[in-house]
């Protein structure tokens, strides 16, 4: 098994579903559809599947055409992907609200909408300043009935999510953070798997506090894991992986055992999904003590010290921790 | 509204529709306005005669546009002249022309039968109802000129879409009554009925989104190699949607097999489009991309049908897409029956119209028009004109007995067909429900 990078591994997942789907399409924006491995092996979707199943030659700067027409295309019954790029997290909201994730119900389960919006998602990086450091929007697209919503961390949940979403009847946004992208990565096998949507995974297993966090805040997590053991906490940290449909019983039977939970989010504060994932929790389990981290409830700013301000880091979440276990 | 319905007077009228008059034929200007002589080398290349002016300007682009001012717009009545246009219809089997006009006669129908029905209000049907009566010729002239597994994408206006799709009555109505035996059980209702299995992409509630779909499907069929055309019906109102330039633009660009319809019935819920449209026609926004603008007659069956017919064979060779604008009219108002009475055409005293511009404009209906020129063409008898029109009455009658009859939808089904393969959590109550999955359908 070759090491695959992230890109390829995502590639590589949806070059294996056009093979398997004739009719499948793939539209994105600038985004070139090419990754390498470090064999030199090339895979180059626009070149496999020609101009007609790609955007290839001739495809607008145009973010609602790109989602528009794929949606056409899955209700006609063609597995459709748009991939948009990063600086426009929200331009498909609209027709993904209005129609992809209605068109089932309003004609009474005639309409299939095999659709997939690949969002690539900016993160709270440096230097960029404001359209270009958005990050939560997965909350905005989980709000929308008919929507469901992933968001992977690693290269394994990256293709297995892919293509998992991919073979769904129904429409679901896959967000795509680069920040999740560097470091050490799983291995990827080369078959076309699934990692099922709404299904969490324990990163690691505790029994006094729960931690739990997605995509980009996954990254600081990871960050604080070493210091909170050096600290004496017995953290369990789940990543849901799927967030809507939510894996709610993996995270009720988590806090249940550790009566503590800490949901750190790279979204906004007001209304980020990680108001929801303690909404569930605390419904189930009153009493249990809550927390979020989030990213404070304004746009990124360019300036790197106040970027690692705003952020919730490993420090700050070390301390949530340490203070969560008192009393 | 006295000073303004009267701004044109009788006299003015009959001189302007006498100008619009009895040798015109079925217009395709490529982008020029009717009151400009057009070439035979025009944009569209296409067959029509194309030397007479329909009107003496075009009605968009005029804010000083006041109600009643559509009548200056009429299209021509005399279509046993209209050259290229008749011949492409009256080249059809009979049976094909017959049915092309109970299809129309159905729609006229059934929809005013559901008119009846919702001011009579014994059955207490509600929510929207978006009528079609008086653009028929529109939905049929286009839809006949296609395979049957070619793509449309309908709008909120679409009954006569589905029903030239050929639409089963009995769903229809039930979908109407939100039955649990519907086109869409119950689920959508009149804006959304839809039957997916003869490619329809569905009605929209949403004004403007039946480009993509169109074009998301014709983009599939270039992928299976099917030669099937997608055909995108949008109102003058939808022609200001960011997606229309968008989408149309782009099809340009790609050369992909989709046609446009702008069904321009003069007034986008109650805003004239003469102040709200910047040019003379819809069909002039797309000038400048180099793909054929019909402009027609769109009370008139055959010259939408010629015109569909031309831009399917464009789009079929695979030169891309084509605009066709239709100028037709609405008889009742945008939506609901305001205006309108039981056993009473047309919804008259709208603010935004004059009783006389409908008066006018009904005195074009598509549906007689069309009646008069078979019978002239010598295609069929008024007998047999008759009993087409008796046998779609029965049908229609028939459906609202079907409808009646039948079940209303569980309330609690209300979770299912959002998802696939499972039903929505039940989260209104203190204990969440689950539905079961196994009923979702």
């Amino acid at each position: 098994m070759a090491k695959k990078n992230y890109n390829y591994a995502q590639l590589e997942a949806v070059a294996q579903e056009m093979r398997a789907n004739a009719d499948m399409v793939f539209f994105y924006e600038y985004q070139t559809p090419t990754a390498t491995l470090p064999t030199g092996e090339v895979l180059d979707l626009a070149k496999e599947f020609g101009e007609h199943r790609t955007s290839g030659r001739g495809w607008p700067i145009d973010e609602q055409w790109i989602v528009g027409v794929a949606i056409g295309a899955a209700a006609a019954g063609s597995k459709a992907v748009a991939r948009i790029p990063t600086m426009a997290p929200i331009y498909a909201i609209e027709y993904i609200q209005n129609q992809a994730g209605k068109i089932r119900s309003m004609t009474g389960g005639q309409a299939s909408m095999p659709f997939v919006l690949w969002q690539d998602g900016a993160g709270r990086s440096q230097g960029m300043a404001g359209q270009h450091t958005d990050v939560g929007m997965e909350a905005l697209y989980a709000q929308l009935p008919g929507i469901k919503v992933v968001a992977p961390s690693d290269a394994y949940d990256a293709k297995g999510l892919l293509i998992a979403s991919i073979r769904d009847p129904d429409p679901v946004v896959y967000l795509d953070y680069s920040e999740v992208k560097g470091g050490e990565q799983p291995d990827v096998p080369d078959d076309a798997y699934e990692v099922p949507l709404g299904k969490a995974v324990v990163r690691q297993q505790g029994t006094q506090l729960t931690i739990v966090a997605w995509a980009p805040a996954t990254v600081d997590v990871k960050r604080a894991l070493p210091e909170l053991a050096k600290a004496g906490i017995s953290v369990e940290f789940i990543d849901p992986r799927t967030l809507k449909p939510l894996d709610v019983e993996a995270l009720v039977s988590s806090v249940r055992k550790t009566r503590r939970l800490l949901v750190v989010e790279h979204g906004h504060y007001t209304s980020g999904f990680g108001s929801h994932v303690i909404a569930e929790v605390a419904q189930a389990l009153p009493g249990v003590k809550t927390k979020k981290l989030a990213f404070p409830d304004v746009p990124g700013p360019g300036a790197a010290g106040m970027m690692r301000w705003l952020r919730p880091d490993a420090p700050k979440i070390v301390d949530a921790a340490v203070q969560m276990m008192r009393g | 509204m006295a000073t303004t319905t009267s701004r044109i007077d009788r006299r003015t009228l009959l001189k302007l529709m006498g100008s619009a008059g009895a040798t015109a034929t079925v217009i395709s200007t490529g982008c020029n306005s009717f009151n400009q002589p057009v070439s035979a080398s025009g944009l569209t290349g296409g067959k029509f005669d194309k030397s007479v002016p329909l009107a003496t300007d075009g009605p968009g682009g005029n804010m000083a546009w006041q109600p009643g001012d559509a009548v200056k717009y009429l299209p021509p009545s005399d279509i046993p002249t209209r050259g290229a246009a008749a011949d492409a219809i009256s080249a059809l089997p009979k049976e094909k022309v017959l049915r092309m006009y109970e299809l129309m006669t159905s729609s006229r129908k059934w929809e005013t039968a559901m008119k009846d029905l919702f001011l009579g209000a014994k059955d207490g049907l509600y929510g929207a109802f978006h009528t079609y009566v008086g653009e028929e010729a529109i939905a049929v002239g286009t839809i006949s000129a296609l395979n049957d597994d070619d793509y449309i994408a309908s709008t909120h206006r679409g009954h006569g879409h589905l029903i030239a799709k050929g639409g089963d009555l009995n769903k229809m109505s039930a979908e109407i009554f939100f039955k649990a035996t519907g086109y869409n059980k119950g689920y959508g209702g009149s804006m959304h009925i839809t039957d997916m299995s003869k490619g329809i992409m569905g009605m929209n509630g949403i004004v403007g989104a039946s480009y993509y779909m169109a074009a998301g499907a014709a983009i599939r069929a270039r992928v299976k190699n099917t030669k099937q055309v997608g055909v995108a019906f949008f109102g003058d109102g939808a022609s200001a949607s960011p997606y229309y330039f968008s989408a149309v633009r782009s099809c340009a660009n790609l050369k992909l097999p989709v046609i446009f319809v702008a069904e321009n019935n003069f007034q986008y819920m109650g805003v004239p489009m003469a102040i709200t449209v910047p040019t003379k026609y819809i069909s002039e926004y797309t000038k400048g991309l180099g793909i054929p603008n019909h402009l027609v007659d769109g009370n008139d069956v055959t010259a939408v049908y010629a015109a569909t017919q031309e831009a399917v064979a464009w789009a079929r060779a695979g030169k891309g897409p084509s605009v066709i604008e239709g100028m037709t009219y609405r008889w009742y108002d945008h939506a609901g029956f305001a205006g309108g009475r039981v056993s009473q055409d047309a919804a008259m005293g709208l603010p935004y119209r004059s009783d006389e511009e409908v008066k006018q404009w009904m005195s074009r209906d598509p549906n007689v028009r069309f009646k008069s020129w078979i019978i002239a063409k010598g295609l069929a008898s008024e007998a047999e004109l008759s009993a087409i029109e008796t046998k779609a009455q029965t049908a229609v009658e028939a459906s609202i007995e079907f409808a009646r009859k039948s079940a209303d939808p569980k309330p609690e089904d209300g979770v299912l067909n959002t998802y696939a393969n499972s039903a929505a959590e039940a989260t209104q109550f203190y204990n969440r429900r689950n539905i079961s999955a196994a009923r979702t359908t």
